[in-house]
């Protein structure tokens, strides 16, 4: 083709260019903000950097994203050129066909690959369980696990299986170049079969391995939505973790990783190109290669990333925490001082496994699908119920959990958990509106204000089905228990009318924070520990317990049932039961404490911290007195089909 | 030799039985029974419900594969023009974003399109404001920027290596620029295209994070849908399976249409 340039073409490129990079590079600047905002710049500073390698969620994912690439790279490498040469083998309608099913995980969409393979696995541990039980029954002289969970084995799997049918999309062709006689002619001239392979075939198809497994490795990288359905709660990728700190507040933590990521493949590409550049400057060029469709850059691209992650997860390999014991937890988002996990961890050489859900929805359909392998979970009262109904929680042995005399007598014996037998309260909290006051110019004092045209396209629904419903039923004066179906379908219906006229900007669970506190919308509902926290990055919010009255919740600590760990979490339950980590908590989070020492001493315990004293109206807000909590009403556990009208509507809602 | 060799697919054989076949069937079975395992067609004839999610999907990421397509296309073209050594850097320059991951590009465009983000502080200052976040529009923009570098890859790769000579052939036989690339160009890169189009079409039709992010949970498409399902917040396994199977479907009806216009090329370039 003639080359010629001009400038208007060069222009075109540019600006595809700026498209493409300046996000990024909006967040390489970002990685550097002495602030936590990823929009609000507040001065220079190296800080995030060192917190990231503090940071064993981010550190964790990143070891699990290189391990499983670098060895469903390396599985679907062999496996995968293995197979095409088996596939080219065979005649031509067989391999046709092969070829076709080889090809579904490729055009599927991801997550349809994700949905089916989630489905297969637990599927699968069920068969799984009922076999090991029935062997171990038979048989004494040795035992299989009867559980098994999604984890790193399935991920790995997983991603083994996606990987595969790019590596044989790469060698097949090659296969098909090769000359069909050499192998047999290898052979006549006394080769043997082995040979043959590795000194004639392979050096044929050796550039489509190559590219095969570069692309393997980048696909598996990238990866989001397939690890998302098989990976579990216990391991999760760099995508998974980043995925679950967008739906709060992404630290800059997450932008330095990512920065030195994106830095060390660039810092390789540019060396690998000199290079280049040198040879070519020299008289003899070199052969140009053959690739399949593989573009130039993408394969040094691959092989620089390659060469930057071996080096990563032989560093993060050599000093990955071994067989220590394990506890795993699952609680919400910034709803612990991460301290409190070091802490614990130094003091019993127990590992936490701290992982987080967004909703007690979510956690619900997390469970159910079996893709949970968690021993302590936090869920709010109205989910503590719907759990032991359906027989997911297993009784706590309180004698080793001495802390609980602590728990104040109000939290005891709660709507559901009557007895006391399966919950170690956490925090407890209200429901309210948080407005930007420098948005509202009025006073709120009710819910209505959520469903108001004046603030359309400013208002934060919040993303799960009680509490959007329960606001709504209260706005009607109705109980938020209420099993009437006229009623839900009425609240409902007033959310549904809002979103047709365009009032709601979006829904949203922890977004809210980066939300409210961006100046992003104008009024939310959230809970009011973590308007404590917004406070303090945007001092114009405001909260209220709306006229109409409101929720009040206690989430508190179960175990499931078969827990693997049971030992550990009881432990870790009676550490976070204590006074001192509940004050350290309620100081963090800023949700009140159930720990009638703890919610007494606090405002001492901060003045200590900030030599300041704590603001009564503050404290009121975090510790609702008795005459809001008045106001207030629990959620009750909703019968099954309460419930299943609550996921139709809710789902309805969102289309 | 050969039916030695052929031994090997059968582990391969077993593999994709267990891996892609089989759990296809369970995700089918999931969509025609009920919680207990009962049959039932209800998931589907719920289904008409949440037409108008499959219909905002298939139009957004129908627009963002034009969309792409128009940007892509001139792209690897003029590319394929230049020098080697800017068509290398470009070609960097494409794949690099790739190892970033996705999501916090997104998340990036969130802060920037924010009602109080980089571009509505830049318009503030002329008195101006837009509503981006939670848009149509600000989803497919997500989705151009995340698929833009799987438009361009295929189309680049099968221009730069077409034949010289067919071009000088045409010229010589009297074609000037336009025809050229009208008649010679342009259907020599269609396989390009087409893998370029399935690329970007699928994972934007099936996209959940995209939506998310950038539509603020109000622009619903069949991702969130099926994973609403799932792990979010109204759990019901066949109904998401349901939805699945008909996305599934459909993609590939759409998938045969269109290569049945490729002619036959279905060798997909891929990357």
């Amino acid at each position: 083709m003639k080359k010629q340039t001009c400038f208007g073409s060069r222009f075109f490129i540019g600006l595809v260019f700026l498209f493409l990079y300046a996000p990024i590079l909006l967040l390489i600047i970002f990685s550097f903000n002495a602030g936590d905002s990823s929009a609000v710049w507040k001065g220079f500073s190296l800080h995030w950097y060192r917190e990231l390698f503090q940071n064993r969620i981010i550190m964790e994912s990143v070891y699990i994203t290189l391990l499983v690439s670098l060895l469903a790279t390396l599985i679907a490498t062999v496996a995968g050129t293995f197979a095409a040469i088996g596939l080219y083998s065979l005649g031509r309608r067989k391999r046709e066909a092969l070829m076709t099913v080889n090809s579904i995980p490729m055009m599927n969409a991801d997550i349809v690959t994700g949905v089916s393979l989630c489905l297969f696995f637990v599927a699968f541990f069920q068969f799984w369980g009922v076999f090991a039980h029935w062997v171990n029954g038979v048989q004494s002289l040795f035992e299989l696990p009867e559980r098994l969970t999604l984890g790193l084995g399935t991920l790995l799997l997983a991603h083994v299986a996606f990987n595969i049918p790019y590596v044989i999309l790469n060698v097949a062709p090659k296969l098909r170049q090769m000359d069909k006689n050499l192998i047999d002619a290898a052979q006549d001239l006394g080769c043997t079969w082995m040979q043959a392979f590795f000194k004639v075939m392979l050096p044929e198809i050796k550039s489509g391995i190559v590219s095969g497994a570069l692309i393997a490795f980048t696909m598996s990288i990238d990866d989001f939505v397939i690890s998302y359905f098989t990976a579990g709660s216990s391991s999760s990728t760099l995508a998974m973790t980043i995925y679950g700190m967008t739906k709060r507040r992404i630290t800059p933590e997450v932008n330095a990783v990512s920065t030195l990521l994106f830095v060390s493949v660039l810092v390789l590409l540019v060396i690998s190109n000199l290079r280049e550049l040198q040879q070519e400057r020299r008289p003899v060029r070199r052969k140009k290669r053959l690739h399949i469709a593989v573009p130039p850059g993408a394969k040094r691209l691959a092989a620089a990333g390659a060469a930057c992650a071996f080096v990563i997860t032989i560093g993060v390999l050599s000093s990955a925490a071994t067989s220590q014991p394990v506890v795993n937890v699952c609680s919400w988002g910034e709803y612990i001082d991460t301290d409190l996990i070091t802490q614990f961890e130094e003091e019993t050489g127990i590992r936490v496994n701290y992982q987080t859900a967004e909703s007690n929805e979510t956690l619900y359909s997390l469970l159910k699908s079996g893709g949970a392998d968690y021993d302590v979970i936090v869920p709010s009262d109205y989910m503590i119920a719907q759990l032991i109904e359906e027989g997911m929680l297993e009784k706590l042995d309180y004698s080793q959990i001495p802390n609980y005399s602590l728990i104040d007598q109000r939290f005891k014996n709660l709507s559901c958990d009557p007895g006391s037998e399966y919950t170690v309260p956490y925090a407890w909290g209200t429901l309210g509106i948080i407005y930007n006051t420098a948005l509202v110019e009025e006073e709120i004092t009710s819910w209505s204000s959520l469903y108001d045209d004046k603030y359309a396209g400013n208002v934060l629904l919040i993303n799960n089905s009680r509490d959007a419903l329960g606001e709504a039923l209260m706005y009607l004066g109705c109980s938020v228990n209420t099993t009437d179906e006229g009623e839900i379908r009425a609240a409902y219906d007033l959310l549904a009318d809002a979103n047709r006229r365009g009032v709601f900007q979006g829904k949203v669970m922890d977004e809210v924070f980066q939300k409210m506190e961006g100046g992003n919308a104008a009024i939310a509902t959230y809970y009011a520990g973590d308007y404590i926290s917004m406070l303090d990055n945007n001092e114009d919010l405001a909260f209220v317990i709306p006229e109409e009255g409101s929720n009040w919740f206690v989430d508190a600590m179960c175990v499931l049932k078969d827990a693997p760990h049971q030992e550990a979490a009881h432990q870790w339950i009676n550490f976070i039961a204590s006074t001192q980590a509940n004050l350290a908590n309620m100081d963090y989070i800023g949700y009140a404490s159930p720990n009638r020492e703890a919610l007494e001493q606090y405002p001492a315990y901060y003045e200590e911290l900030y030599g300041e004293e704590l603001d009564q109206e503050l404290y009121e807000i975090m510790a609702a007195p008795p005459e809001v909590l008045d106001r207030c009403e629990a959620y009750l556990n909703l019968s099954p089909a309460t419930r299943s009208l609550y996921n139709e509507l809710w789902t309805k809602l969102g289309i | 030799m050969r039916n030695k060799l052929s031994g090997f697919a059968v582990p391969y054989v077993i593999w994709m039985a267990l891996f892609v076949v089989i759990p296809i069937l369970i995700m089918v079975v999931y969509a025609f029974t009920t919680a207990e395992f009962e049959g039932t067609l209800e998931n589907f004839s719920e289904m008409g419900i949440y037409a108008s999610v499959f219909f905002r999907s298939f139009r957004l990421a129908f627009i963002a594969t034009l969309v792409c397509l128009l940007i892509g296309y001139p792209v690897s073209y003029w590319m394929a023009r230049e020098g080697p050594a800017f068509q290398r850097v470009a070609m960097a320059l494409i794949m690099l974003p790739m190892w970033m991951n996705f999501l916090l590009r997104t998340y990036s465009w969130m802060s920037i399109l924010e009602n109080n983000g980089l571009l509505n502080q830049f318009f503030g200052r002329f008195g101006l404001h837009f509503q981006m976040i939670g848009t149509p529009g600000a989803v497919v923009l997500g989705m151009v920027y995340n698929y833009l570098p799987f438009m361009i890859l295929p189309i680049y790769s099968v221009i730069v290596k077409l034949d010289h000579s067919l071009l000088e052939a045409a010229r010589d036989l009297g074609a000037n620029s336009a025809g050229v690339f009208r008649k010679v160009i342009l259907p020599l890169s269609l396989p390009g295209v087409l893998s370029g189009v399935t690329m970007v079409f699928v994972p934007s039709v099936s996209t959940f994070a995209i939506s998310r992010l950038l539509g603020g949970g109000t622009q619903m498409m069949l991702g969130d849908l099926i994973e609403q399902q799932f792990l979010g917040g109204a759990y019901n396994p066949h109904l998401g399976a349901a939805i699945s199977m008909v996305m599934m479907i459909v993609v590939v009806v759409c998938m045969v249409v269109m290569n049945h216009f490729g002619e036959g090329e279905e060798q997909a370039v891929m990357l």
